[in-house]
């Protein structure tokens, strides 16, 4: 039954892609060497593999000058800049990045085929916008959520115990309160933790500013002066220094990145994890991971704005300012972001950023009976719609994240009270925005 | 006339063999230094190359010396090359010795020890920020498997223990550059005066001490000149294990340039603090360089 399901639809969705496929045609560049520099990694070579399909329909060739994480090309693109060396096409780019190169990449708009853009998710297309200006194509999103083990929340003898201290009944949380409660409940240290988080560099300014944002704070006023030491940026700094002195999370979290976290939800040993999407396949290979079929996903929960945490960001592709042949550029970043390859990459557990991908890659893994994708897929297609936001989009932005998260790891670990680290910070941060030229 | 030409011809040859390698000399070291030497003394920034034209005097030099927070990175950075160097020193002269005295594996042990020193630092952060993990680290999991403790200890944030980590995973990597260098002065030392002083009675430790110490004493001292130098290496493994956190108390003088210098794109203000940061190490190798004459004058030797 499944396999007659999966050809039925599999035929369904050959013929919704084949008009895209007839009508798309990649241009004529005989001859032509479109220079680039990519994002590596495991998770993201895939999409490399069909870059001869595009060179075969339009006789270009791609010279590959860089293929490094994100940090590292960043690092590259900037040595560029101030060498003036920026004699390539297409660089891959990230939400949080394209700020602060200024005006080396050109507007897709106008370069990109309006219905091309419009075919991707709205919300998508406008965090790649800077200063009004498309900068960057994206290729895949990613938006927090909440992962669990579900069978704490199924076991009735913790469901009692829970009620019983709480007054609340034992489910996935709603708000970041019950996350607070629900982790104390679950740590028993210094086997089991209730929650962890991200506890260095941007990443946890990217947690305290999701949960600023959810408890109805800002970064900056509307004339860029620092405001996360308000009332609300307390309350969040204060859910993490709670966590940490209560023991629900681990010791080591200030100096946890993603890996660290996403292992240490994989080793069994949290009861909690708001991650990216990206990991949801990992999560549930019992290859990897202890926690395998003992997946759940919610939505990130509300802070007490009603508001749900959601810190989004895309990776995405970009064309220089500098390139001598933008219309090859446009084709190629074109179709690397068609929908038979953000199909390749979702398939693979990415998030896609076409609208008509999410649709068919949720219903491609029902039909296949991967329940699990197919809901991990809904729910970050719910938050990326719903929830999603980016850091603010300035250049400063990763200076004034330099400048909080050692005063957020500060509170953290009890050198200052919560208050304290973020005045510290908001005056530094007053600094650099002065320094910028701001106020 | 044409002997003139031809002194001459011969008095300038010297000069133009070596015009090449000072050409390229100049290219490779001072044109970089004088250009960072410049940019310090601008608010270079990496996305602005503009910025590179507009002189600020010290004005970089002076918003890390007048920052509080800046000596006391510099203060740590001297504590950890003091610490790390003094242990990889007793650490490498003891394996030296014990292989010094093996006759049995000798070159097999020899490059076994050579392993860590072939590890990228970047690799070696990693695998020790994986030994450490409080949670899924096989150091804390060892120590409660044992009975020997029931908490997670905090080996990557408590204050003492981070700078503990980060000394070790440096230590592990470099010791075997002293082992080697010390054991090829063991290797060099005559056995004469050795035999000598045991003839007169001097038992192991005196032997040792009085003439094997001295004998290295050199070679220990050329080996913390080129560690202190090439210590900076240890960027990569803070940058893995902490990135100088938390609350900056792993953080050591190569993380404030990286990040100020890459992150916030500030390179002029990035090169200021490098400066500063290359003149401690001028100061280490100075002091190191006048160990050594001392050293070797002790022994007799050349000056």
């Amino acid at each position: 039954m499944k396999v007659i399901k999966r050809l039925v639809l599999g035929t369904a969705l050959t013929a919704l892609a084949a008009p895209v496929l007839a009508d798309e045609t990649w241009g004529d560049f005989p001859g032509y060497t479109l220079r680039v520099k990519l994002i590596g990694g495991a998770q993201y070579e895939p999409l490399y593999a069909e870059i001869p399909k595009w060179e075969a329909a339009t006789g270009a060739k791609v010279e590959i000058l860089s293929r490094k994480n994100h940090f590292e090309l960043d690092r590259e693109i900037k040595q560029d800049i101030a060498a003036g060396t920026l004699d390539w096409c297409v660089g891959s780019n990230h939400t949080s990045f394209a700020p602060q190169y200024g005006d080396i990449y050109a507007d897709l708009n106008g370069l990109i085929k309006p219905e091309v853009i419009a075919e991707f998710v709205p919300l998508v297309i406008q965090h790649g916008t800077v200063n009004g200006r498309l900068v960057q194509l994206p290729r895949h999103s990613d938006v927090s959520n909440l992962f669990y083990q579900k069978s704490l929340y199924e076991d009735p003898a913790k469901q009692a115990a829970f009620k019983e201290k709480y007054g609340y009944d034992l489910a996935p949380p709603e708000t970041w309160d019950q996350v607070k409660d629900q982790a104390i409940f679950f740590a028993a240290p210094p086997d089991f933790y209730g929650f962890q988080y991200v506890g260095k560099d941007e990443a946890v300014t990217g947690r305290f500013y999701e949960l600023l944002v959810a408890n109805g704070g800002a970064m900056f006023d509307d004339k860029w002066n620092p405001t996360f030491n308000s009332p609300e940026g307390v309350a969040a700094l204060q859910f993490f220094v709670d966590l940490y002195n209560a023991k629900a999370v681990p010791a080591g979290v200030p100096n946890y990145l993603w890996d660290d976290t996403g292992l240490g939800f994989a080793s069994g040993t949290v009861a909690m994890d708001l991650d990216w999407g990206g990991w949801s396949a990992f999560f549930n290979d019992p290859a990897n991971s202890k926690v395998a079929g003992n997946v759940g996903l919610i939505r990130a929960p509300k802070g007490a704005s009603g508001k749900r945490t959601g810190w989004s960001g895309s990776h995405s592709f970009s064309i220089t300012e500098t390139c001598d042949n933008k219309d090859a550029a446009a084709s190629f970043v074109t179709f690397l972001t068609d929908y038979d390859n953000q199909m390749v990459e979702a398939r693979k557990g990415l998030l896609p950023t076409r609208s008509q991908v999410w649709t068919d890659a949720i219903a491609e893994f029902e039909a296949s009976g991967n329940t699990f994708n197919a809901e991990v897929m809904k729910t970050f297609q719910t938050s990326m719609a719903e929830d999603a936001f980016t850091p603010p989009l300035i250049p400063e932005w990763i200076e004034v994240s330099n400048v909080l998260w050692p005063k957020l790891q500060a509170a953290i670990v009890g050198d200052m009270t919560a208050q304290a680290a973020l005045d510290a910070a908001a005056a530094e941060a007053a600094t650099v925005m002065h320094d910028a030229g701001y106020n | 006339m044409i002997r003139a030409l031809r002194t001459r011809r011969v008095e300038t040859a010297p000069f133009l063999l070596l015009t090449p390698a000072l050409i390229t000399m100049l290219f490779v070291v001072a044109v970089p230094l004088v250009f960072s030497l410049w940019a310090s003394l601008t608010p270079y920034q990496l996305t602005k190359p503009a910025t590179l034209w507009r002189f600020i005097g010290l004005e970089n030099y002076r918003r890390a010396l007048s920052d509080s927070a800046f000596w006391i990175v510099f203060g740590r950075t001297i504590l950890f090359l003091t610490i790390a160097l003094n242990v990889e020193l007793l650490l490498g002269l003891g394996i030296a010795l014990l292989i010094n005295r093996i006759t049995w594996g000798q070159r097999t042990l020899r490059t076994i020890m050579m392993f860590p020193m072939m590890f990228s630092p970047i690799l070696v952060g990693f695998q020790f920020k994986f030994l450490f993990n409080d949670n899924i680290g096989i150091v804390n999991n060892a120590l409660q498997s044992l009975g020997l403790t029931d908490q997670a200890i905090p080996w990557l944030v408590d204050a003492r223990l981070a700078m503990f980590s980060i000394t070790l995973a440096e230590v592990w990597m470099s010791t075997s550059v002293f082992a080697i260098l010390l054991l090829a002065g063991l290797f060099a030392m005559p056995r004469d005066p050795v035999e000598a002083a045991k003839v007169d009675g001097c038992n192991a430790w005196q032997v040792f001490r009085h003439i094997t110490l001295p004998f290295l004493m050199p070679f220990a001292y050329i080996a913390m000149a080129i560690r202190s130098l090439d210590v900076a290496r240890a960027y990569d493994i803070v940058a893995v294990m902490t990135d100088g956190g938390p609350a900056g108390r792993t953080e050591l003088l190569w993380t404030v340039i990286a990040r100020v210098g890459y992150e916030n794109a500030k390179m002029g203000q990035a090169n200021a603090i490098a400066f500063i940061s290359t003149l401690l190490s001028i100061l280490f190798t100075w002091h190191f360089y006048r160990k050594l004459v001392a050293a070797r004058r002790y022994m007799g030797g050349a000056t």
